[in-house]
C-alpha cells in the first residue's frame, strides 16, 4: 500500500499543531488557563513530535524502490501572464524533510517542557509559550516547503517570531536592541534572497514557481528548478553569469538566517532573549533555516556559487572558533561555538558533504540545545548571573546538569574511541564526514590549480580541535574546580525537574543515537541532489569518509590531549589563560579576539551611522527644498494675486471690478475656517455638493 | 442591478442632509452609521450581481445623457478595476464614521461633509463617462478641504489650502488633457462625434490616434505626461508629496484614515483607468522615466519616514513609500507588476487606515506624537500591542499578511520587465541602456526597501512600543470595545487578504486580461 496519503497528513498535522496551539494560548490562554498554558502547548507539542515520529517510520518502512517524493500544491496568487497558472502553498515531503520535521518537532518539544519551569512566575508566561509554538510551526513551514517562494512566506514568519521572543523582555533596553538588529540583519539576508529569486524568475518565468514534480521518483523541488534551467540550454557545470548571481543571491538569505560572516554579529546578541528562545534559535529553528535552505537550493549552485558558500562557512567556523576562545559570558562561548559549527555546515554543503551537513545540522541541534539548556539551568540557579568567571565547582551541586553538558561537550567535540575509529556521538560522524568532504574538495581545487585549496581541508580540521579547546574550557571554568564566588555558590541548587528531564533526554540522544548513525545517514542520503558538479570523490563520499576515519587514529587520540589539556588549564580559573592572553604578540590577537574583531562597531559606524545620516539628509531636504519649492510657488502666486489685485484697484479701478472681487474672494478663503461662521461654510459646500450631486441625478434621472 | 449603481451616490447625499437636519449630534452619528453601513450592502449586493456576470465585462447602466450640449453622459458602472476599490470604501467608511463617533465639534456637520466625501469617492471609482468622473474628482476635494480646515490640528488652515490647491493644480492637468481629447475624439468615432466616454476612449482607434505615429502623437505625448503628474499628485508620486504629510498630521484620525486608505487609490486607479489604457504607447516609450519615479517614491519616502520624530508624520511618508510600488507596477507593464500595484492599493487601504488609527488611538490620550516622548505602551495597554504588532507589520509587507503579495508582485514583475518585449521596442532607452540593466537596476533597489522599511518601523516600533511605562501613562483611560472593534476588523482583514489574495484576483483577472492586451503587458 502506498504510504504517502498517510505520510502527508501526519506531516501537515504536525505542522499545523503549534499554529493552532499559538491561537489557543494567544486568545484563552491568560484568561481561561493561566499556567496550564505551557502544558497545553507541551502536549500539543508532544502530539506533533509523535505524528512525525509515526511519519518518519512509516517513511523508512517504505520500499526504497517505491518510495516517491509526496508533493501537495494549493493554488495562492493567480499569475496569469507566467509560465504557471498560480504561485503555490503546499507541501513537499522527501527524506529530509521527514527527518527534519521529528527533529524540529522533538526538540521545540523538549524546548516548551524546560520553558515551563524557566519561564516560572515571569508576567507574560502565557505569552511566551505562544510565540514559542507560533515559532515553531514557522520552522516547520520552511521545512514542508516545496517551492521558493513558500519557503520565503515562512522564512519571513521566522524572522517575525525570533524578533518577539528575542525581544521578549522588552521592557529592558538590551533585548529591544538584539530583536530589532536580528530583524533587520535577517531582512539584509532577505534582500539578497529577493535579488536571486528575482534574477530566476526573470530568466525562468514561471517555471520557478513549479513545485517539484509529485510522483516523478526522487527528484526533490529544486532538482526539478534545475531541470527546468537545463531545458532552457543552460548549464549547471557552465553557467552563464545570472545563474551564478542567483545562486550566491538566494544564499544570502541563509547567510542572514544562519549568521554566517559577515551577517553573523546578530546571533550572539540574540542570546538576551530568555534562554529557552536561545537553546531553540541556536539548534532547531532558525539558524537551522539557512543550512536547510542552503541544502535545498544545492542543485542550483554552480561552481562559482559553491566556492563563494565554502568560504563564506570557512571564514565563519574560523573566526567564530576564536572569539569563542576569548569570552568569559557562557551563553557567549555557546552562541560562538553555534556559529563556527554553522560554519562547518556551510562549508560541508559547500565542498558537496551534502549529507554529512544534514547529518551535522541534526545532530548539533540536539546537543546545543542540550548545552544552552544546560547554562540556562546554571544561570537560572545562580540569579542570573553568567560570567564564568564567577563559577566554579559548581558540579557538585549540579550534578544532573554538569553530566549532560559533558556528554554533549563531548558530542559537539566529536568524541571518538581512540584506536579504533569508532565515534562515541553522532557528532563525531558528522564533522568527520565534512572534514573528509572537504579533503576531496581541497584536492579538487588544488588539482584544478588553486594553490589555497587546502585551506579548505586544513583550517575546518585544526578548528575541531580549538572546538574541544573551548568547550573543555567552558566546562572546567563552570563545573570544576574551587567555586571563585562562595555567594552564589551557596545559592546554587540543580534545576526543577521540568528542565532536567530535557537536559537528559537531548544528552541521552546525542549517545543513544550512535546505532541509529548508519541507517539515519542513508535516510537523509536518500534526499541527496543525484547530480553535483563535485564529481570526482562525490560518490564515494561516504567510503571515503569511512576511510578518512581509520586514518584519523591520531585525530582518536589528539583529541583526548586536547580535552584533557584545556580542562587543566582552566580548572583553576582564568589565571592561566590571563597568562597566556597578555604574552607579547598573543595579546594583540586576544585584543581583537575580544572586541569581536570590532564588527558590530564597523557596522554601527558604517552602516547604521550612514543610514540615519541619509535619512537626516533626504528628510531634511524634503523638508527645506521640495517642500520649500511648494511653499514658494504658494507665494508667488499669493504675491501675483496681491500685485495684480492692488495694480486693479488703484489703476484700473471699476473697470475690472470682478477680478479685483476673486482675489478677495482668495483672501476670504483664508478665514473660511475662524470658528463661529464655520456653520454658514459648510452649509454653503454642502449645498454646492448637493446641488452638483442632484443636477447629476436628476438630469440622468428624468432623461 | 444598475439602479444600484445610482442608490450608492444617492443613499450618501440623502445620509447628509439628514445628519443636517437631525436633532442631536447622536442622532447624527447613528444617521451617519446607518447610511455607511446601507451602502455598503448596497455595494455588496452590486458585487453579488457582477459575479453572476462572472466577473467580466462593465457591469454599466444605460448611459442617459446629461449634458447635450457637450455630449456628457450619466454613465455609471463597475468592472474589475473599479469594484473591489468600492468595496474598500464603503467597508472603511463604516469604520471612519465608528472612528469618528467622538468628534464632539459640530457633529452634525461633521457628518454631512464626510458622507458627501463618500459620494465623491464612490463617483470618482464608477464613473464611466470621463466629465463626470472629473465632477466626481473634484466633488471629492471640498468636503475634504473643509474636514481638515475645520477639525484639524494647529495649523489646520496650512495644511487644507496647501492640500486644496496642490490637487487643483492636479485638477487642471486633467482638465486640459480632457479638452484635448474631446476636441481631437470625432476623428477616431467615425462620425459618431466627440465623446467622453471612457469605454469608447480606450478603443484600438483612439489609441492609434494618440499613440506615437498617430495624428495626434505630440498631444498624446503631452496628455500622458499631464494625466500622470495630475494623478501622481493625488497618489501621491515623488516629488508631488509634500501636501501629504501636512494634511495627515493636521487632520483628525479618522480623516486620516479615509484620506490615506481612500482618497489616494483615487490617484493609482486613474493611472490604471485613464493614463495608461488612454496612452499606452507612451507608458512604453517612457517606461523608464515613471518606474524611476516609483523607485525614487519607495526609497524617499522609506528615507523620510526613518528621519520623522512626528508618529504620524512617519506613517504619512510610510504612504509615500508603499504608493511607490504602485507606481512602478504599472510603469514595468508586466501583468505580475500590474496585479501587484493593485493589490498594493488595496492592501495599503487597510494598512495605511489601522496605522492611522493606531496613532489616532496614542494621540487621544496623550495629546502629542512625538516618537521620543512615548515608550512602553506595550506593557500599558497588551491588546493594543498586539493588533499593533499586525497593523505595523502588514504595513512593512510580511507573508500572510496584507502588505506582502503585492510588494512581492511588484518586485516580480520589475525583474520581469528585463525580458519584456514590449518594452525593448517601444522604450525610449535602447540608445542610453538595455531594458534589462534599468529593469535590473529597480528590481534590486526596490528589494533594498525591504531593509529600509523594515529599519523605520522597527525602529518606531522599539521607541514607541518596547521599554518601560512612563508614569503619565497612570491617568490614560483604557482602550475601549469601540476602538477594539476597528483595530481587530482591519487586523483581521490584513490577515484575510494576506492568506487569500484570490478574493481580489478572482475579482479583477477578467478585467486585467482585458487591460494587459489593451497596454501590451508581458
Amino acid at each position: 500500500m502506498d504510504p504517502s496519503h498517510l505520510i502527508l497528513t501526519l506531516l501537515l498535522t504536525a505542522t499545523l499543531a503549534p499554529l493552532v496551539s499559538c491561537l489557543v494560548v494567544l486568545f484563552i490562554g491568560k484568561r481561561v488557563m493561566g499556567t496550564a498554558s505551557g502544558w497545553f502547548a507541551t502536549v500539543v507539542m508532544a502530539v506533533a513530535f509523535g505524528c512525525a515520529l509515526w511519519a518518519l517510520l512509516a517513511w523508512m518502512g517504505w520500499p526504497a524502490a517505491q518510495r516517491h517524493t509526496i508533493v501537495l500544491a494549493v493554488p495562492w496568487i493567480p499569475l496569469p501572464g507566467s509560465e504557471t497558472p498560480w504561485l503555490y502553498l503546499g507541501g513537499m515531503v522527501d527524506s529530509l524533510t521527514v527527518a527534519m520535521m521529528a527533529m524540529v518537532t522533538g526538540v521545540s518539544m523538549l524546548v516548551h517542557l524546560y520553558s515551563i519551569g524557566y519561564m516560572e512566575g515571569d508576567a507574560r508566561f502565557e505569552r511566551f509559550f505562544a510565540y514559542l509554538s507560533l515559532f515553531t510551526f514557522s520552522m516547520l513551514g520552511i521545512v514542508m516547503s516545496h517551492s521558493l517562494i513558500m519557503l520565503f512566506v515562512f522564512w519571513e514568519l521566522v524572522g517575525l517570531t525570533s524578533y518577539l521572543l528575542i525581544g521578549f523582555w522588552f521592557e529592558k533596553r538590551a533585548p529591544q536592541l538584539a530583536c530589532r538588529k536580528a530583524f533587520v540583519m535577517n531582512r539584509i539576508g532577505d534582500m539578497g534572497f529577493l535579488i536571486g529569486f528575482g534574477i530566476l524568475f526573470w530568466k525562468l518565468g514561471g517555471n520557478v514557481f513549479l513545485p517539484a514534480v509529485a510522483g516523478n521518483g526522487r527528484v526533490s523541488m529544486f532538482e526539478a528548478l534545475r531541470q527546468a534551467i537545463e531545458a532552457q540550454g543552460y548549464s549547471i557545470n557552465h553557467p552563464p553569469l545570472w545563474l551564478t548571481a542567483a545562486g550566491i543571491g538566494l544564499f544570502f538569505g541563509a547567510v542572514g538566517k544562519s549568521a554566517q560572516f559577515p551577517l553573523h554579529t546578530w546571533l550572539p546578541d540574540a542570546m538576551e532573549g530568555p534562554t529557552p528562545v536561545s537553546s531553540i534559535v541556536h539548534s532547531a529553528t532558525m539558524v537551522a533555516a539557512g543550512v536547510y535552505l542552503t541544502a535545498r537550493i544545492y542543485p542550483i549552485l554552480t561552481p562559482g556559487a559553491h566556492l563563494f558558500v565554502a568560504t563564506i562557512g570557512l571564514i565563519t567556523l574560523t573566526i567564530a572558533a576564536a572569539m569563542a576562545l576569548v569570552m568569559t559570558d557562557i551563553k557567549r562561548v555557546l552562541a560562538y561555538s553555534t556559529l563556527s559549527q554553522l560554519g562547518y555546515m556551510v562549508l560541508g554543503l559547500g565542498a558537496g558533504a551534502w549529507t554529512f551537513a544534514l547529518f551535522h545540522l541534526i545532530t548539533h541541534a540536539f546537543f546545543k540545545c542540550c548545552l544552552f539548556q544546560c547554562s540556562g539551568s546554571v544561570i537560572n540557579a545562580s540569579h542570573h548571573e553568567q560570567d564564568m568567571r564567577q563559577y566554579g565547582g559548581l558540579g557538585k551541586k549540579m550534578p544532573i546538569t554538569a553530566g549532560a553538558y559533558l556528554v554533549s561537550t563531548l558530542a559537539i567535540s566529536g568524541a571518538s574511541l581512540p584506536f579504533m575509529g569508532i565515534g562515541l556521538t553522532g557528532g563525531f560522524y558528522s564533522k568527520d564526514g565534512i572534514i573528509a568532504g572537504c579533503y576531496n574538495y581541497g584536492s579538487a581545487l588544488a588539482v584544478a590549480g588553486h594553490t589555497l585549496g587546502p585551506i579548505f581541508y586544513w583550517t575546518p580540521l585544526i578548528i575541531a580541535f580549538v572546538t574541544v579547546f573551548y568547550m573543555a574550557r567552558s566546562f572546567a571554568l563552570t563545573f570544576m574546580g574551587q567555586p571563585r564566588n562562595k555567594h552564589l555558590y551557596e545559592h546554587v541548587h540543580e534545576a526543577p525537574w521540568t528542565m532536567t528531564v530535557p537536559q537528559v533526554a537531548l544528552a541521552l540522544s546525542a549517545v543513544l543515537a550512535m546505532p541509529m548513525v548508519l541507517p539515519f545517514l542513508h535516510l537523509i542520503n536518500g534526499s541527496m541532489p543525484t547530480v553535483s558538479w563535485v564529481q570526482p570523490g562525490q560518490a564515494d563520499h561516504m567510503k571515503v569518509a569511512y576511510e578518512h576515519v581509520e586514518k584519523g587514529l591520531l585525530f582518536g587520540v589528539a583529541w583526548i590531549i586536547v580535552l584533557l589539556g584545556g580542562i587543566a588549564m582552566y580548572r583553576p580559573g582564568m589565571k592561566y589563560g590571563h597568562r597566556v592572553a597578555t604574552l607579547p604578540g598573543v595579546n594583540v590577537l586576544y585584543t581583537w579576539t575580544h572586541n569581536k574583531f570590532y564588527f558590530d562597531a564597523l557596522y554601527d559606524i558604517f552602516i547604521v551611522g550612514c543610514g540615519k545620516a541619509l535619512a537626516f539628509i533626504v528628510g531634511t531636504f524634503d523638508k527645506y527644498i521640495v517642500d520649500g519649492l511648494v511653499n514658494l510657488a504658494g507665494l508667488i502666486g499669493k504675491g501675483t494675486g496681491f500685485f495684480i489685485g492692488s495694480f486693479d484697484k488703484l489703476v484700473v479701478d471699476g473697470a475690472v471690478n470682478a477680478a479685483a472681487d476673486l482675489t478677495q474672494a482668495g483672501g476670504r478663503t483664508l478665514r473660511l475656517t475662524q470658528p463661529g461662521r464655520v456653520r454658514v461654510y459648510v452649509l454653503l459646500t454642502f449645498a454646492t455638493g448637493v446641488v452638483v450631486t442632484l443636477i447629476v441625478v436628476a438630469a440622468a434621472m428624468l432623461r | 442591478m444598475t439602479s444600484l449603481l445610482t442608490w450608492m451616490l444617492i443613499l450618501p447625499v440623502l445620509g447628509a442632509l439628514g445628519c443636517l437636519i437631525a436633532p442631536s449630534k447622536q442622532a447624527a452619528r447613528a444617521i451617519a452609521l446607518a447610511t455607511t453601513i446601507a451602502t455598503l450592502v448596497v455595494n455588496i449586493a452590486l458585487a453579488v450581481g457582477y459575479a453572476h456576470q462572472g466577473w467580466s465585462g462593465v457591469l454599466d447602466n444605460q448611459p442617459l445623457s446629461w449634458i447635450s450640449s457637450i455630449n456628457a453622459y450619466y454613465h455609471v458602472g463597475v468592472d474589475g478595476l473599479s469594484l473591489p476599490l468600492t468595496l474598500l470604501t464603503t467597508g472603511l467608511s463604516v469604520l471612519v464614521v465608528i472612528a469618528g463617533w467622538k468628534v464632539d465639534k459640530a457633529a452634525k456637520a461633521y457628518h454631512a461633509l464626510y458622507l458627501l466625501l463618500l459620494a465623491g469617492m464612490i463617483g470618482v471609482f464608477i464613473a464611466m463617462d470621463l466629465f463626470l468622473f472629473y465632477v466626481f474628482f473634484e466633488v471629492s476635494l471640498l468636503p475634504m478641504y473643509f474636514l481638515i480646515g475645520i477639525w484639524g490640528g494647529p495649523r489646520k488652515e496650512y495644511a487644507a489650502i496647501k492640500f486644496f490647491l496642490y490637487t487643483l493644480a492636479g485638477s487642471i492637468c486633467l482638465l486640459i488633457v480632457m479638452l484635448g481629447i474631446y476636441f481631437y475624439s470625432p476623428a477616431a468615432t467615425h462620425g459618431a462625434g466627440n465623446t467622453w466616454d471612457m469605454v469608447t476612449l480606450q478603443s484600438k482607434a483612439v489609441r492609434d490616434l494618440f499613440g506615437r505615429g498617430g495624428k495626434f502623437a505630440t498631444f498624446g505625448m503631452w496628455a500622458f505626461w499631464l494625466t500622470l503628474i495630475a494623478f501622481m499628485i493625488k497618489l501621491p508620486g515623488v516629488p508631488f508629496h509634500t501636501w501629504l504629510p501636512d494634511a495627515h498630521v493636521e487632520a483628525p484620525t479618522p480623516i486620516s484614515m479615509v484620506l490615506a486608505g481612500v482618497l489616494l487609490k483615487m490617484g493609482g486607479y486613474a493611472i490604471m483607468r485613464i493614463t495608461y489604457p488612454f496612452f499606452p504607447d507612451w507608458g512604453q516609450y517612457f517606461w523608464v522615466c515613471v518606474a524611476g519615479l516609483g523607485v525614487a517614491a519607495i526609497l524617499y519616502g522609506a528615507l523620510c519616514a526613518m528621519a520623522q520624530s512626528d508618529w504620524k508624520k512617519l506613517v504619512a511618508y510610510s504612504s509615500v513609500s508603499h504608493m511607490g510600488y504602485v507606481t512602478l507596477g504599472i510603469a514595468v507593464l508586466t501583468r505580475e507588476g500590474f496585479d501587484g500595484a493593485y493589490f498594493q492599493m488595496i492592501a495599503h487601504g487597510i494598512t495605511s487606515a489601522m496605522m492611522f488609527f493606531l496613532v489616532g488611538v496614542v494621540y487621544d490620550r496623550a495629546h502629542h506624537r512625538e516618537i521620543n516622548r512615548l515608550g512602553g505602551l506595550w506593557l500599558k495597554y497588551p491588546g493594543y500591542g498586539g493588533w499593533s504588532l499586525v497593523g505595523f507589520f502588514a504595513g512593512m509587507g510580511l507573508p500572510l499578511l496584507c502588505g506582502f503579495i503585492g510588494e512581492i508582485l511588484v518586485l516580480l514583475g520589475t525583474f520581469r520587465a528585463a525580458g519584456n518585449a514590449v518594452l525593448m521596442h517601444g522604450a525610449a532607452t535602447h540608445t542610453l541602456l538595455q531594458v534589462q540593466h534599468w529593469s535590473l537596476a529597480f528590481g534590486i533597489l526596490a528589494a533594498f526597501a525591504v531593509v529600509l522599511t523594515a529599519g523605520y518601523i522597527l525602529w518606531m516600533f522599539q521607541r514607541v512600543y518596547m521599554g518601560p511605562q512612563k508614569p503619565e501613562y497612570a491617568h490614560y483611560e483604557a482602550v475601549s470595545a469601540r476602538e477594539y472593534l476597528i483595530m481587530a476588523t482591519l487586523g483581521i482583514a490584513a490577515v484575510v487578504f494576506g492568506v487569500a489574495p484570490i478574493l481580489v484576483f478572482a475579482v479583477t483577472t477578467p478585467t486585467f486580461n482585458h487591460l494587459a492586451h489593451i497596454l501590451g503587458m508581458a
